[in-house]
């Protein structure tokens, strides 16, 4: 389904997607972040700040609470996602991209029954990048586009007055039928426009991972280089590369505890962090990844060796969060290179 | 949700034991289930193991499948949750989820000479297939177990090993010499030396300290086992034992899913990250 929807109608069509929550590019304190909208969207960001994976993915995730009176067993109750559905707007290509490859961490070996609630209700609208939004950007070079609708449901185009909107899964369909009177037919020079505008953002130049498919490879046998460690240097560990990540999944599981007697408490699923010291030491002390540049080498192999390794894919989708919002400037685009030069 | 993987299913601890007192005091628990069963478990498997308010650790299931009764853990006072498994009591209710990751193949053994190689508390994942080999005796030829502790009173499982002695060969170490100790005094690589084991038909099994896993492997290669031939188990720390959390892998694997058991012939070509 491929449909023209005039920009003054965007609004309509939010009103008229009234059974579910929306969620739109919001600019506070000069960040963008994905917030509550109700009425006037706004589509005409860079990016946001932090990626829409927390919508199926939070930050904090409530698994359970327990409650024990002295001298009885402990009581458990699950706390189950609400089934509300929500629509987010704007979703940049990186970011849909980001979305399969959770999917695909989530329902390997075993479904993750938290992930799978939350993600059967969220509908991701994207819209195009018709030219790079950020400095940072390298989507092409990691298998991606500009104009990419993996992950979405529904993605637009931004024809100056209109946008080009394009039905990308059955969901997405729902979604435009929901306000059907709003969209018009395209015409042929609509369709000529969507095309030029696609062709223009692809050829647009961006930053490059050099030939990814020869990445894995390069960086298996540079697993013991002493780059790691004189890349790594400048770390400092905060790990903002890794929270702002689409794609990065990683977790830790803890109890927290409300009252000691009797004994009540939430276990909390909460996102991790490879770069954080502690993430891989055992209780003895010994650390498998013991220093900043065992850390990065780990991020960076995940996104660019064991993905594709496992899945077929880069984990990685080229939004450059992880480039432009490194506080000592440590820019993964620039260490893949390297270290794949370096290999030979 | 039916089918939570994270909701833990309550167990009772019906037995404790100490096994080591000290600064590395290990404890010997065996659960039974609340209500209905426990899981079945393979040899060399985990399960996560939760006290409620501190957390859940993974931990070696230390039974036999065999025994569908109880499950067995034996835990050294270590970290957070381990400290708090030491200060439960009988009839104190833990939770439990599992099995998890893969396990020894102990039917490809049959017919085979097993060697038992364990140091410190690396007895505990390797002893459910010492007593299931023990169980089926005549499934296997010659089994040999080789243990060992830094002292006399870091030696895990006394009384079993001792009852072991009745139907397998029982090597016991300690790394120097005490008063009335009889057996063999070094490091377990070298009382496995010490006894020349022939590697024609047999299989090594050997979990302990890294290190100590190091040099039984060298020591093994020397007396002509091959790679395939020498099993071993790692552990990584880990939060969800199913493969998402992301800290356990060894290169592109989890160890949760694709182990925690290996072959040297496997683990040899794997990055050195457990």
């Amino acid at each position: 389904m491929e449909k023209i929807l005039n920009k003054k109608h965007i609004d309509d069509w939010i009103a008229a997607l009234d059974s579910w929550d929306i969620l739109g590019p919001v600019l506070e304190d000069g960040i963008w972040a994905y917030q509550p909208v109700s009425g006037a969207v706004r589509l005409d960001h860079p990016n946001t700040r932090q990626s829409p994976k927390g919508l199926a993915f939070p930050q904090r995730e409530i698994f359970f609470k327990f409650e024990q009176i002295k001298g009885e067993a402990p009581r458990l109750t699950q706390v189950v996602p609400d089934e509300q559905r929500h629509a987010v707007f704007g979703v940049r290509p990186c970011d849909g991209r980001g979305v399969p490859r959770m999917d695909l961490v989530f329902t390997d070996h075993v479904e993750d029954n938290y992930y799978q609630a939350r993600r059967k209700n969220v509908a991701y609208v994207g819209l195009a990048c018709n030219k790079p939004p950020g400095p940072n950007c390298f989507c092409l070079s990691v298998g991606g586009s500009p104009v990419s609708t993996d992950g979405l449901d529904v993605q637009m185009t931004d024809l100056g007055d209109r946008y080009f909107v394009k039905a990308v899964t059955e969901t997405g369909k729902g979604l435009m039928t929901a306000a059907g009177k709003l969209f018009a037919e395209p015409s042929a020079a609509d369709q000529k426009q969507v095309e030029q505008v696609h062709a223009d953002a692809v050829a647009h130049p961006q930053r490059a991972v050099r030939n990814v498919e020869a990445v894995p490879a390069k960086l298996k046998a540079s697993f013991k280089s002493p780059l790691w460690q004189e890349l790594a240097r400048a770390c400092i560990g905060c790990g903002i590369c890794t929270f702002l990540c689409p794609t990065c999944h990683c977790f830790d599981i803890n109890d927290e505890v409300q009252s000691k007697a009797p004994l009540k408490g939430i276990r909390v699923r909460t996102w991790d962090n490879c770069q954080f010291p502690d993430f891989t030491m055992h209780s003895s002390g010994h650390n498998p990844r013991e220093n900043t540049g065992a850390r990065l080498r780990q991020r960076v192999a995940h996104k660019f060796q064991y993905f594709p390794e496992n899945f077929g894919m880069p984990q990685c989708t080229g939004c450059g969060r992880c480039v432009s919002e490194c506080p000592v400037g440590i820019d993964i685009v620039a260490v893949v290179n390297k270290v794949v030069e370096n290999a030979g | 949700m039916p089918d939570n993987i994270y909701l833990p299913e309550l167990a009772r601890i019906a037995y404790i034991k100490d096994e080591v007192y000290g600064e590395r005091a290990i404890k010997t628990f065996r659960v039974e289930p609340v209500d209905g069963e426990l899981f079945e478990h393979d040899c060399g498997q985990c399960a996560m193991l939760s006290i409620f308010g501190r957390g859940e650790s993974m931990i070696s299931i230390a039974s036999s499948p065999l025994i569908r009764e109880y499950k067995q853990f034996s835990i050294m006072r270590v970290g957070r949750v381990s400290s708090a498994f030491h200060d439960l009591a009988v009839g104190d209710v833990i939770g439990l989820r599992g099995p998890y990751g893969n396990s020894f193949p102990v039917d490809d053994w049959r017919g085979k000479n097993l060697y038992f190689i364990g140091g410190g508390c690396g007895l505990a994942p390797i002893w459910p297939v010492i007593t299931t080999a023990v169980a089926q005796r005549a499934n296997f030829k010659n089994i040999t177990v080789f243990y060992g502790g830094r002292t006399s009173r870091d030696i895990m499982y006394r009384a079993e090993l001792e009852k072991l002695r009745e139907s397998v060969d029982v090597h016991l170490s300690i790394d120097k010499a005490e008063e009335g100790w009889n057996e063999y005094c070094g490091f377990v690589p070298a009382a496995v030396m010490d006894k020349d084991p022939v590697p024609d038909n047999a299989i090594a099994i050997t979990c302990g300290p890294p290190i100590m896993i190091k040099f039984v492997i060298q020591n093994l290669n020397k007396l002509g086992f091959k790679d395939e031939q020498i099993y071993t188990t790692i552990e990584n720390k880990m939060k969800c034992g199913l493969g998402k959390c992301g800290r356990c892998n060894v290169g592109k694997d989890y160890v949760c899913v694709k182990g925690p058991v290996y072959s040297w012939a496997v683990l040899k070509n794997l990055p050195e990250e457990y």
